[in-house]
């Protein structure tokens, strides 16, 4: 079907940045209102066109009018619409966190940023919808210079991280961007499936090797697959807290959505079975980031720290899942990306708020909450035992099913280390939980109110996260079985 | 479900969670009043299923599917029912006990002790009820997760490392369990309990070795066989109540609960018969009954030697099943219950001795016989029922556990099954001769008890209850009646279906 809903979807956020930064610049106070109503707009045009496409199949759209081989097509099709879905509707409860923040620390800085995170958006989205190899790399572009200036915003230490950010995302762009090239090589095209449609008959199986190889690497670095991971966690927390809540849920899952279709959907299932050394990679990777990432966390000091580490555990179970390639393992990796989006979403605007208001950074210093902000309590108990992966939360459900398709692939030992990751995010989630629930210290002087918009926010998160996972079933089969790749 | 009455089993596990929610929610003031309300919901529905359950019907209901062809689903059969009823009407009891206690040992935080404490009876009903696997897994991680602030809660040093070390013991379990689910689901493609087990031929040789592995460390973690025992000594520092109701009753009982419904309902004898599971099961029991005896013997800390003793008496339950016959079964079952009395009466007196005059050790309990002597006479007869004396409760189920082996020609464990009730006695009896001898003049005198008549009767009238009742199942078999019905009804429906 054609229609210009793909490129709508991209093109909200794009001008809400451009309106944003004009009127936010003549008046101030108009950039939040532009940005929020922005976010709005695009939750909903995302929530109806995805269910467009799972009504009536993908949407189609050639800019201008120029067919695909000449023209760049854009398509929103079931993967792309639950992942832009996901990211707007995420977005929802995040930013009017970093608009509070913000208009606290009254820095000249506002119009800028909020101006940077609809840019973000309409980056991300437009690494989602785009049909076309290169695109994708404009858009990753877009999406990673936005968040390299919300990381520099942050205080002491951001420029540094920033620049870090910035080096090893340059580096990931560059490869993937010598991967598309190659690609390009091998099959004279830079439309998704034309390229997948030449694939079998390419003359040399050297440069779709060398294109597939750049590629996986390059999006496995903006997607943090360990070991190269090193930018996150000074990004997330030396970011604005604000940022960290907009960036640490989205910018890797979108990156590694990204990695899904272009593996599966340009390569194909076969192309990646036969080969092995990709999917070796990323499930090795995977299985290690998960105890990795866990045992780091347990180490660390500064909350967000330790909650970016804890991303990188479960980008781990994503990555595993992708690697597996049959049906149970790719559900596991959709599911578990759309639940650590709102897990994660919800830790790091509590970590946000718990910062903003009590001065809190550090996990040490969570005993001083105790009875404080229950709902921010509880909203970090809940988001922690979904990342333990205890029933019936969302996290569950999504480790379920990738060590369900571990198991049918055989692959015991990256099941092993699955588990043994799971035991030890389990000791730094507890570690949490007694600082929160069960230590003796208490908070002397008490803000009267409350951070009220993170706990509505954090509350309605932690309740998805419930919902996500007592109804995991309907989610699995109304949005995630029709996503999935054909040829699995 | 088809009608109401198959909703009851539901009700009774959602009665709990739903008064767990109201503690937390409500007044502090209400918490004892909501615990006694969900309590006696929870009884009350469970005893109404129990004529329908006793003739042979499964009340059952669908709630919502998790994964696609599997359920959030409630079944409650002989076997659930018999662990239901034992957990809900030890609530009942417990909590009176429970009102007393906070109030001798003013505890704190109690809108979090008795919401918890709902909470963990809930996961109980809901691992008694659970129809598939997926439902039993649900609810035994549930339960590992609100039975530890309960251990957690003196907040101390000791209290901080005892909930540590069973988180870890606790939740390593359920990882294994929720392995051996996920491979069950994907040999069987199907999770729905079966008596007789829905294994047979699915899986054979080292596969068979490996998932009964895991489901055996999953089970037992919280069924404490060694060397996965040492976390229940250690979670002694929880408040008495708990000590009494979750680490000698729900959570130690789900473990082995789990035990009978992996073996009997997911396995079944016949795929096991050509297994080393169950031998090895066998041996882990025997090491532990005989090894428990003996550290027993050496606690000074009276609640560490119930610990101890409790270890000691779930591996009866587990070898009971081990052996897969159906006397074995029926002594299991029947010992699920009997052992749930006595050891929940002990544990009482010990909370009640510690509430009112802060002794915890077996050697200073010296003449206090004569101070609370209603205290020392239900630990008399509850350990005597524990000893398996004839005509105390415990000598009817270890009369079956024996027969169990002499039909499976496991002499070994016999002999061991025999001899344990000396090792009871070695550690059960120190207790009562200790507090019968009059202090020497010139001793130091103990503490007077403390606390107003209203409390000494909350503290002991549930201890003199639970104790009555162990001897009159031993008394008048016809006590018992609804009891052996039942765990035959279980023995029949397995053995029957595989032969």
């Amino acid at each position: 079907m054609n229609s210009p809903v793909p490129v709508l979807l991209f093109v909200v956020p794009f001008l809400g940045a451009l309106v944003c930064a004009c009127l936010g610049w003549a008046y101030r106070p108009m950039a939040r209102i532009v940005t929020l109503t922005t976010l709005l707009a695009g939750a909903l045009l995302s929530g109806w066109s995805l269910a467009q496409v799972l009504d009536h199949g993908a949407v189609r759209c050639a800019m201008g009018g120029w067919r695909p081989p000449l023209g760049i097509e854009w398509v929103l099709d079931p993967v792309s619409g639950l992942a832009v879905f996901l990211v707007c509707g995420v977005l929802l409860f995040t930013v009017p966190n970093l608009c509070i923040e913000l208009r606290k620390s009254a820095s000249s800085r506002e119009v800028s940023a909020l101006a940077c995170v609809l840019l973000l958006l309409s980056g991300l989205i437009g690494m989602l919808v785009s049909a076309d190899l290169f695109n994708v790399f404009v858009h990753l572009e877009v999406a990673s210079l936005s968040a390299y200036a919300l990381v520099a915003a942050g205080g002491r230490g951001a420029p540094r991280a920033a620049l870090r950010y910035l080096i090893m995302g340059s580096v990931g762009a560059s490869l993937y961007l010598l991967g598309v090239g190659f690609v390009y090589a091998a099959t004279g095209t830079l439309n998704m499936a034309e390229a997948a449609a030449r694939m079998p008959s390419v003359p040399a199986p050297q440069l779709v090797l060398a294109g597939s190889a750049f590629i996986a690497i390059g999006l496995a670095v903006k997607m943090g697959l360990f070991p190269l991971h090193g930018w996150m966690p000074g990004a997330y927390a030396k970011s604005p807290a604000g940022a960290a809540s907009v960036m640490a849920p989205l910018v890797t899952k979108v990156s590694a959505v990204v990695m899904l279709r272009i593996l599966f959907w340009v390569f194909g299932a076969a192309y990646l079975r036969d080969q092995r050394m990709i999917l070796e990679l990323l499930g090795w990777g995977g299985a290690l980031a998960m105890v990795f990432g866990s045992a780091m966390a347990f180490a660390q000091d500064d909350f967000r720290r330790l909650l970016a580490y804890s991303s990188v555990a479960q980008m781990g179970v994503v990555a595993l899942g992708l690697a597996v390639a049959n049906t149970s393992g790719l559900t596991g990796a959709l599911l578990h990306i759309a639940n650590d989006a709102v897990m994660k979403a919800a830790l790091f605007v509590a970590a946000g708020a718990l910062a903003l208001h009590y001065g809190i950074t550090r996990v040490d210093d969570l005993s001083r909450l105790r009875g404080r902000a229950p709902v921010l309590n509880a909203a970090i108990a809940i988001a922690g035992l979904s990342l333990v992966g205890i029933p019936p939360l969302c996290g569950f459900f999504g480790k379920w099913w990738t060590l369900s398709g571990a198991l049918e692939a055989g692959r015991h030992a990256w099941a092993a280390l699955l588990i043994l990751g799971s035991l030890v995010s389990a000791a730094y989630v507890f570690r949490i939980l007694e600082k929160l629930y069960f230590a003796k210290e208490e908070l002397r002087s008490v803000p009267e109110n409350g951070p009220r918009v993170a706990a509505w926010s954090c509350g309605a998160l932690a309740l998805t996260i419930v919902v996500l996972g007592l109804f995991s079933e309907r989610v699995v089969s109304w949005a995630i079985v029709p996503a999935l790749p054909a040829g699995l | 479900m088809q009608n109401l009455g198959d909703a009851y089993g539901m009700l009774a596990v959602t009665a709990p969670f739903a008064a767990a929610v109201a503690i937390a929610f409500g007044p502090p003031r209400w918490a004892e009043v909501f615990t006694y309300l969900a309590a006696g919901a929870t009884l009350w529905c469970s005893a109404h299923l129990l004529p329908a359950v006793a003739t042979g019907a499964m009340p059952s209901a669908k709630i919502l599917t998790l994964v696609p062809g599997l359920d959030l689903s409630f079944r409650v059969d002989a076997l659930g029912l018999t662990f239901g009823l034992l957990a809900s009407a030890l609530w009942v009891v417990t909590s009176v006990y429970s009102s007393g206690y906070v109030r001798a040992d003013r505890l704190q935080h109690r809108r979090r002790y008795f919401g918890c404490f709902a909470a963990s009876i809930g996961s109980a009903l809901g691992v008694a009820y659970a129809g598939n696997l997926l439902t039993f897994l649900l609810f035994y991680e549930l339960l590992t997760l609100a039975t530890y602030p309960l251990v957690l809660h003196k907040e101390s040093p000791a209290a901080v490392a005892a909930a540590r070390k069973y988180l870890l013991y606790a939740l390593s379990g359920g990882l294994a369990l929720t392995v051996a689910t996920i491979w069950t689901w994907q040999v069987a493609g199907t999770l729905d309990f079966a008596p007789g087990g829905f294994l047979q031929g699915k899986v054979s040789g080292a596969g068979l070795t490996a998932l009964f592995a895991l489901f055996a460390f999953g089970c037992g973690v919280k069924a404490a066989v060694m060397p996965l025992h040492s976390w229940l000594p250690s979670a002694m520092v929880a408040p008495s109540p708990v000590s009494a109701l979750l680490h000698a009753v729900a959570v130690v009982k789900a473990g082995v609960f789990g035990f009978i419904r992996v073996l009997t309902f997911v396995f079944g004898p016949q795929s096991l018969a050509e297994s080393a599971g169950p031998a090895l099961l066998l041996t882990a029991c025997i090491v532990t009954i005989v090894l428990g005896s003996f550290v027993a013997v050496r606690q000074d800390n009276l609640k560490r030697r119930l610990a101890y003793s409790t270890i000691v008496h779930l591996s009866y339950i587990v070898m009971g099943v081990a052996l897969l016959t159906p006397n074995g079964l029926v002594g299991s079952v029947l010992h699920l219950v009997n052992h749930g009395l006595a050891k929940i009466t002990l544990f009482f007196c010990a909370g009640a001795i510690y509430a009112t005059t802060h002794i915890e050790n077996v050697s200073e309990l010296r003449g206090l016989a004569y101070r609370m002597p209603w205290t020392f006479a239900a630990f008399a007869l509850a350990s005597f029922g524990l000893m398996g004396v004839p005509c105390m409760a415990g000598f009817v189920s270890k009369y079956f556990l024996c027969q169990g082996t002499i039909e499976a020609g496991e002499w070994l464990s016999l002999g061991v099954l025999l001899s344990a009730s000396v090792f009871s006695a070695a550690y059960l009896v120190p207790v009562l001769t200790i507090g019968c001898t009059k202090d020497e003049p010139g001793a130091a005198e103990h503490p007077a008890p403390h606390g107003g008549g209203g409390l000494r009767a909350a503290l002991t009238l549930p201890l003199v209850g639970t104790a009555l009742l162990v001897a009159i199942f031993g008394m008048f078999p016809a006590a018992m009646n609804a009891q052996y019905d039942l765990a035959r009804q279980v023995a029949a429906r397995v053995f029957g279906g595989a032969s």
